[in-house]
């Protein structure tokens, strides 16, 4: 017997999130309003993302971690009118709040809201960004948040964040880029409230403002959103000159010494390619092909999790995506003007360190070298193909997206990457690996615990011996003779404990 | 300017309607998406949703097993380990095929595993979803690897055991759990004891044997939400699981006893870290009938949560506390209510203790008054609504729903009675469960001191 149990719609589900037309209100005239992006539709969910063009690459020296402890201020502390107190009653039955994020070239506060709510969360919204209260005692909150974040959460308690991150760290340098978002211990530690309005004052400003807005808000809404911002100051806050990082010479090792059970790998280089670049599609192809994140179809899982059983994943990136090991998809507004490309190894035992990062490097190598198998080519462009419409399944992540377009100058961008990979070739995507990927010059980090044994494995050229739990067919173990021999090219090698690992600004 | 929770439009609309002293029989239920449930003859429950987002689809096959299952000594972890083992593939899809049907639909696809069950789920175009029907049926019925495919899986999850050492409140949840239950299965965390982790290569014959205890149709809900056909997502589920045999494996999972006297548990973590404190009580299991469990929701973000005076005394006044924050997630059977904090200075333990010891006697002896009551009914449903943001979002919600109940009216049932909570249920509920003698506090700081040498 088989049971049929319906239940019918109700009147206010038969909501669509309305795929919607864009549009975007540029300022008409110096002088004007700031800019607004619309994404109007049905939903009774109505979501704001408002981004200012700034961020840490904005921090001057000595401040670095101002842009984010400002964001803080705003997001997580009172206004004039409320205190933070206030704004956290006002908030809770509505189940809202605004979250801030801030990367170098971004600062984005957002926050839904059901339509029924929309005028109170409004206001509160409101206050908080344009009114901020600059109290003292949620100043030294925040701050102990920021240095606590540094010193225990990301050094203490994510291995993997803290690799990714320091591995930012090394490669920029002394470029605006090359201070962790957060800032250093020692800068958070001397930062004043003072400092935190200077950076107010100087970079929340109109021209530097886009205000998102989707799903069913008043007609009217989009107005009267423009003419509160007005109240920023005109203009835009001087775009930061960015240098062309450093590419190091050979192999530039950085080891982290730490207290841990597995040993981890990050490693990369600068690239000039950015979204907008007419290499992007093709070396996004590539990077989809060679290490999708979170994805077991990819060429170095594959090689290191599925046939070796080594870790629990490996991955490549293209672009800045923080807090992976938390996310599936990559989150908008974390648009750069310089990336990146990076190889995220998941912890693995240290009897396998040193053959994972072989692994690794001999697996980039053989990618620049040979490029993409044709086969994986048409099967990598049949999943973009479908894929990109994923990354903007919520209303959020459509007006992130929308806004990250506008910034780099896309119309759109699931209709541009398909335009795109219609015409892309394998031959097109190998001459852009080969243009802009290499397994030679680059940074490595690595965090283990015994970092004086790793430093001798790699200064002696020990061969890399995998450790099994099964003895893998003899096709791998034959290759594994090649990877355990594959000559890593070493420049520098340094060793730092963990406990110092953004303690202040240094360089290389 | 004190901002009044009476700004808010208390009773606007629908949404609040339930919590505003309306009929809450008349009140539109809060999971408002058209759905069906059909009950094939093998025991397989398929759940069809309409999301109203338009294209793409979410299948989430739900498996009534995870580590709650694991009652025999030494196999503690092994749900979570056949999880990874399902993606080993059969005779007619390798893992290989599988891989390249999931690619050219441009799926996203993962699993996971918690105490309760076990999750399978891929979200892509509507257009390939028979084709995705068709190879997960395939694995579901004919999965079939090699000793050596296990042995090699085994130390992947070895390493996923590793990658989460480094985060203390994972420390701090095994040492909750162990000290807690002294007989119940939640004892151990869904990676497992790691003793018996390191021992998973030996477990190959064991594979065998827990895949055909769980594996079957009378554990599985599977769930397609989205852009779907009601009528042609049943047809498919027929053609393609219908022939799935039923099973007739039952766990005896143990009943863990009432505790007679209070615990208290320090744990030393490795690393450098603010210390974690944490009170817990066992509390009821998840339920749609009977009000506790719901109640015992109510108390934990009306006490403890960001909006709560302990919040706001530890956290944003005295600032002794970075965070604060209740944990009571839904199970089938009794689970620890703990009250976490993550304290700045070792020094404040004791005192952060008693504050929060103060509060829990509070829930017991003062009513809370009624607009705060009503604050956290109007929370409690705007979140979910908030949280339905997606196809992928509405079908990761009901696979932890139908994991507990098997149809989406339990959510309704649920809202219902979180609307239906008074001040004296929430005094009932805390004298039954807030008792001294069935505390257990646990206290988590880094002791040992170990610096590296520097040469950067």
């Amino acid at each position: 017997m088989t049971d049929w149990k319906r239940s019918r719609p109700f009147a206010h589900a038969a909501f669509r999130a309305v795929a919607a037309a864009i549009l975007v209100w540029a300022p008409a005239a110096h002088g004007a309003g700031p800019e607004l992006l619309l994404q109007p539709g049905e939903s009774p969910l109505i979501t704001l993302r408002i981004v200012f063009r700034a961020g840490a690459a904005s921090d001057l020296a000595g401040k670095e971690g101002a842009a984010a402890l400002t964001a803080a201020m705003l997001s997580g502390g009172g206004s004039r009118q409320m205190s933070y107190d206030d704004i956290i009653d006002a908030f809770f039955p509505m189940a809202a709040g605004v979250s801030a994020q801030v990367d170098k070239e971004m600062t984005v506060f957002a926050g839904t809201t059901h339509a029924e709510n929309l005028d109170a969360y409004y206001e509160i919204l409101r206050q908080m960004l344009l009114d901020p209260g600059w109290r003292k005692d949620d100043f030294d909150r925040l701050k102990d948040k920021a240095l606590n974040y540094l010193r225990v959460r990301l050094r203490g308690n994510n291995e993997e964040e803290l690799g990714k991150e320091y591995l930012y760290l090394k490669i920029y340098g002394d470029h605006p880029y090359g201070h962790q978002n957060s800032g250093t211990v020692r800068s958070v530690e001397a930062m004043t409230i003072e400092n935190v309005k200077t950076f107010y004052e100087a970079n929340y400003r109109r021209g530097n403002l886009t205000i998102g807005l989707a799903g069913g808000y008043p007609a009217d809404f989009p107005q009267r959103v423009r003419k509160d911002f007005e109240i920023l100051e005109d203009g835009a806050s001087e775009e930061i000159a960015l240098p062309k990082p450093e590419t190091p010479d050979k192999l530039r090792v950085h080891i982290i010494e730490k207290d841990t059970r597995s040993t981890l790998i990050s490693l990369g280089f600068p690239i000039e390619v950015t979204r907008g670049h007419p290499d992007w599609p093709a070396l996004k192809l590539a990077q989809s092909y060679f290490g999708q994140h979170r994805s077991s179809k990819s060429r170095l899982y594959q090689r290191i999790r599925e046939i070796r059983g080594m870790n629990y994943g490996d991955y490549a990136y293209i672009e800045y995506f923080p807090r992976g090991m938390f996310l599936m998809q990559p989150e908008s507004n974390l648009a750069r003007r310089q990336q990146i490309f990076q190889i995220w190894i998941r912890p693995v035992v240290p009897e396998n360190g040193l053959f994972a990062l072989k692994t690794a490097l001999y697996e980039l190598d053989k990618l620049v070298r040979e490029g993409i198998p044709e086969k994986d080519f048409a099967a990598t462009v049949e999943f973009l193909r479908k894929y990109v419409n994923l990354l903007t399944q919520t209303q959020s992540s459509a007006l992130g997206y929308a806004l990250d377009d506008a910034y780099y100058g896309l119309p759109d961008f699931n209709g541009w990457i398909k335009q795109q990979l219609i015409g892309l070739t394998a031959d097109a995507v190998n001459r852009a690996v080969t243009k802009h990927l290499w397994a030679t010059d680059l940074d490595v980090v690595i965090i283990t615990k015994d970092a004086q044994a790793m430093r001798r494995m790699l200064q002696t050229g020990a061969r890399a011996k995998p450790m099994y739990a099964s003895p893998p067919p003899d096709d791998i173990l034959a290759e594994d003779k090649v990877i355990g021999g594959y000559k890593l090219d070493i420049g520098s090698i340094a060793i730092v404990p963990a406990e110092m690992v953004f303690e202040a600004v240094r360089s290389r | 300017m004190k901002f009044h929770k009476a700004a808010v439009p208390a009773c606007a609309a629908f949404i609040l309607a339930a919590s505003c002293g309306t009929d809450t029989a008349d009140a539109p239920p809060i999971f408002p998406y058209a759905h069906e449930i059909h009950d094939f003859e093998n025991g397989l429950r398929l759940v069809v949703v309409h999301s109203g987002y338009p294209n793409i689809v979410s299948l989430y096959v739900v498996v009534n097993v995870g580590s709650r299952n694991e009652v025999e000594p030494g196999r503690s972890g092994f749900a979570h380990l056949f999880e990874h083992m399902m993606f080993r593939g059969t005779e007619k899809n390798p893992p290989d095929a599988w891989q390249a049907v999931m690619e050219a639909a441009g799926a996203s696809t993962n699993a996971y595993t918690s105490d309760d069950r076990t999750v399978y789920h891929a979200t892509f175009s509507k257009e390939d979803l028979e084709r995705i029907l068709e190879l997960e049926a395939d694995r579901f019925q004919n999965l079939k690897y090699s000793e050596e495919a296990f042995k090699t899986e085994t130390r992947a999850v070895l390493s996923e055991y590793n990658k989460n050492f480094s985060n203390p409140f994972r420390k701090l949840d095994e040492g909750i759990r162990d000290a807690v239950f002294t007989t119940h299965t939640y004892k151990h965390t869904t990676m497992g004891f790691i003793e018996d982790v390191e021992n998973m290569p030996t477990m190959y014959d064991y594979g065998l044997q827990f895949f055909g205890r769980y594996y079957r149709p009378e554990y599985t809900t599977i769930i397609v939400a989205g852009d779907v056909d009601f009528d042609a997502a049943r047809a498919m589920i027929e053609k393609h699981w219908g022939q799935w045999e039923r099973g007739g494996y039952r766990a005896d999972i143990p009943v863990e006893p009432p505790q007679s006297e209070s615990k208290r548990v320090e744990l030393d973590f490795q690393a450098p870290t603010l210390p974690l404190l944490a009170v817990s009580f066992l509390g009821p299991a998840y339920d749609d009938e009977s009000i506790d469990s719901a109640v015992m929701d109510v108390i934990s973000f009306h006490f403890f949560g960001e909006s709560s005076d302990l919040y706001k005394k530890l956290v944003i006044e005295e600032q002794k506390v970075d965070a604060v924050m209740p944990s009571y997630p839904d199970h089938r059977d009794p689970y620890p209510f703990s009250v976490i904090a993550r304290i700045k200075d070792e020094a404040d333990i004791d005192y952060v203790e008693g504050q929060i010891l103060e509060t829990f006697k509070r829930v017991r002896n003062t009513p809370i008054p009624a607009d705060e009551l009503d604050a956290v009914k109007s929370h409690l449903r705007y979140q979910f609504s908030l949280a339905m943001d997606s196809t992928e979002a509405i079908a990761e919600t009901l696979a932890h729903y139908l994991s507990l109940r098997r149809t989406p009216q339990t959510i309704n049932k649920r809202y219902s009675l979180y609307a239906s909570v008074t001040p004296d249920d929430i005094q009932a509920a805390a004298r039954k469960y807030f008792v001294d003698s069935a505390r257990t506090i646990s206290v988590l700081t880094h002791r040992t001191d170990k610096k590296g040498n520097s040469d950067d």
